[in-house]
């Protein structure tokens, strides 16, 4: 129909359309931008300075790697999450298998506990598994608080069980009929997931593994409490730098602010790769560290 | 959006192999003999270890007398029964925590929930630029909490970017924003700032659902924006919405990372929500039995809308049985 002028889908008057998206982007994105603004913002003019920088001082991304040692950091933060994110998503692909393909005694309690589980409060675990990790490592006569291993481990408690929701959600969309197939065809059952249902799933798969490796990135709370000097992850020490900051002669608000921009920069990196895949799984599993 | 995977070249090609080679027959149950539900040891085994255990002893502790000094050998910590709970309910921080955990969550969900609400129609129609539109509402969810909490405090400064910001707009600047009652609403402010984009994909996912002939049936009828938002797209998309609420309330009363990085722990008394609260309790004071039973608490209250949350999936969480 000529006569109209937009799309029938299209809710909003286009004045209406333009204000909303100009608002609601310009209060999206200003703190991002003041925050790379900043990182290249001289220290002593962040406090007092104006809106803008009378200059641009680039050498904080230079001097912040000797305020900080930011460089162990994120190396710990992406050991550690990386490592929690390769094991939680191999194991969920064969949890997630089961249960969307057989019907057995417990699989819908099993179910619910993965969504239960991920709304546990995060406190309500990490006191049992700091009680369980020292007094075992005691036992054993080695340290696990404060060991990288522990906070993989403790990274699990969460990334399993989301690793596994979203290759549930992912797998039940990959007709059987496919699977029935290749069992017609001569191959077990094994072979059905080896060979058909895996080669299909990668998308799943990327996504439980963005998705659990965030877990352990994002995270605060495990790594103030379960990290030494040596082990600690790059959020801790960036919260540790912000908390300090402030207490000296000529705050290093600059540096600061270079240190969240490079810690940003992975994950923001990590969404623009996946960005299709990625953003579906987020409605399903709906997750935020 | 995920696509959905292009299965068609695929399944034809099985699907042909198969008319030729057996007989086929209507349809195929796998035999019991052969399912590997040995796939499922290793996820099942390190979910006992990692967050069964756990759990168990999470309970036993709210039970102790367990602190700083009972800890080595916590086996053997003094039994304390109910003591725990009853003195979290006594003291009067908790209660105070609660109350303001209760009230920050509610009133974050319903503040983003419009703006969510707005963004998600603002591109529901095709225009040139909508796809970079839509991967921009997305920056403050996909930015670490720990990096925007640290941004946001430097922002919040007295002589900070926001202050500067108000007065270039000839608004009155210069307010402690980290400091006395008003801290509460910058807690609320800045994670509505973190947390709409996840309200916005629900809707946006909701929004996909709705049929081009319903808008259309609606233009012959010569509505307003309003009336169709009101009374086609809210009631279409009332599922999804609802699901988006429900989970983002429940993080943001679980969330312990921002009000960690914005105002540190232990917290000012106007932002002592109960994550920082039970944080203090246990890895501050030591007093691991008490923080437990607060967990426990906390516990209880978020399995509320948890469970209703179980309701909502469980049309969906079925595998398609025959």
């Amino acid at each position: 129909m000529s006569w109209h002028a937009r799309a029938p889908e299209a809710v909003l008057p286009s004045w209406l359309r333009r204000g909303a998206i100009t608002l609601i982007g310009g209060f999206a994105l200003v703190p991002v931008l003041f925050m790379v603004l900043l990182s290249v913002t001289p220290d002593d003019e962040v406090a007092g300075g104006g809106l803008w920088p009378t200059h641009f001082e680039f050498d904080n991304y230079v001097k912040l790697w000797s305020t900080v040692p930011l460089a162990s950091g994120l190396f710990n933060s992406m050991f550690v999450a990386l490592v929690a994110a390769i094991i939680a998503t191999m194991f969920a692909v064969g949890a997630a298998y089961c249960l969307t393909r057989f019907t057995f005694i417990g699989r819908r309690p099993f179910l619910s506990s993965l969504v239960m589980v991920q709304s546990l409060p995060q406190t309500l675990l990490i006191l049992p598994l700091f009680v369980v990790l020292a007094s075992v490592g005691s036992a054993l006569g080695i340290t696990i608080v404060g060991s990288r291993g522990g906070l993989i481990l403790t990274y699990l408690s969460f990334a399993l069980p989301l690793a596994t929701w979203v290759m549930v959600t992912y797998l039940r969309r990959i007709p059987e009929s496919l699977e029935e197939a290749g069992l017609v065809d001569g191959l077990t059952r094994f072979g059905t997931l080896y060979r058909i249902v895996l080669p299909l799933s990668w998308p799943g798969m990327v996504v439980a593994l963005v998705f659990s490796f965030l877990v352990g990135w994002n995270d605060v709370l495990f790594a103030s409490v379960l990290t030494n000097p040596e082990t600690r992850t790059a959020a801790v020490q960036l919260q540790a730098l912000g908390q300090g900051v402030e207490g000296g002669a000529i705050p290093l608000y600059g540096q600061l602010m270079g240190a969240s921009t490079i810690c940003a920069i992975p994950v923001v990196a990590l969404y623009l790769a996946f960005q299709r895949h990625l953003v579906g799984g987020l409605t399903s599993g709906g997750v935020k560290g | 959006m995920t696509r959905p995977v292009d299965l068609t070249p695929r399944s034809a090609e099985l699907a042909g192999r198969s008319a030729t080679g057996a007989p086929r027959v209507s349809r195929i149950r796998p035999a019991r003999r052969g399912r590997p539900l040995w796939l499922m040891l290793p996820a099942i085994t390190l979910l006992v270890l990692v967050v069964g255990i756990p759990f168990v002893l999470a309970v036993w502790m709210s039970l102790t007398r367990l602190d700083q000094y009972s800890v080595r050998h916590w086996l053997t910590a003094p039994w304390a029964g109910l003591d725990n709970y009853r003195d979290a309910l006594l003291s009067a921080g908790l209660p105070h925590s609660l109350w303001l955990s209760l009230a920050f969550a509610v009133l974050t969900t319903v503040i983003a929930t419009p703006l969510g609400l707005l963004a998600a129609l603002s591109v529901n129609s095709r225009f040139s630029g909508r796809g970079l539109v839509r991967s921009l509402y997305l920056v403050p969810y996909v930015i670490p909490t720990f990096v925007a909490g640290t941004a946001w405090r430097i922002l919040l400064q007295p002589s900070g970017q926001l202050n500067h910001l108000l007065q270039a707009l000839g608004l009155p600047g210069g307010a402690h924003w980290l400091i006395g009652p008003v801290s509460f609403w910058t807690l609320v402010g800045v994670d509505v700032w973190a947390s709409w984009p996840f309200i916005y994909l629900m809707t946006l996912a909701g929004l996909q659902t709705i049929s081009t002939e319903t808008y259309e049936a609606a233009d012959l009828d010569g509505t307003t924006w309003w009336q169709k938002t009101v009374h086609i797209v809210l009631p279409q998309i009332r599922g999804q919405l609802s699901l988006g609420l429900l989970l983002s309330t429940l993080q943001h009363f679980n969330n312990f990372t921002l009000p960690y990085l914005l105002f540190g722990s232990p917290a000012p008394d106007p932002v002592n929500v109960l994550p920082i609260n039970i944080y203090q309790t246990s890895f501050q004071v030591f007093r691991f039995g008490l923080g437990a039973a607060m967990s426990i608490g906390a516990l209880i209250l978020t399995a509320i809308p948890a469970l209703a949350y179980l309701r909502a999936v469980r049309l969906n969480a079925q595998p398609q049985e025959v």
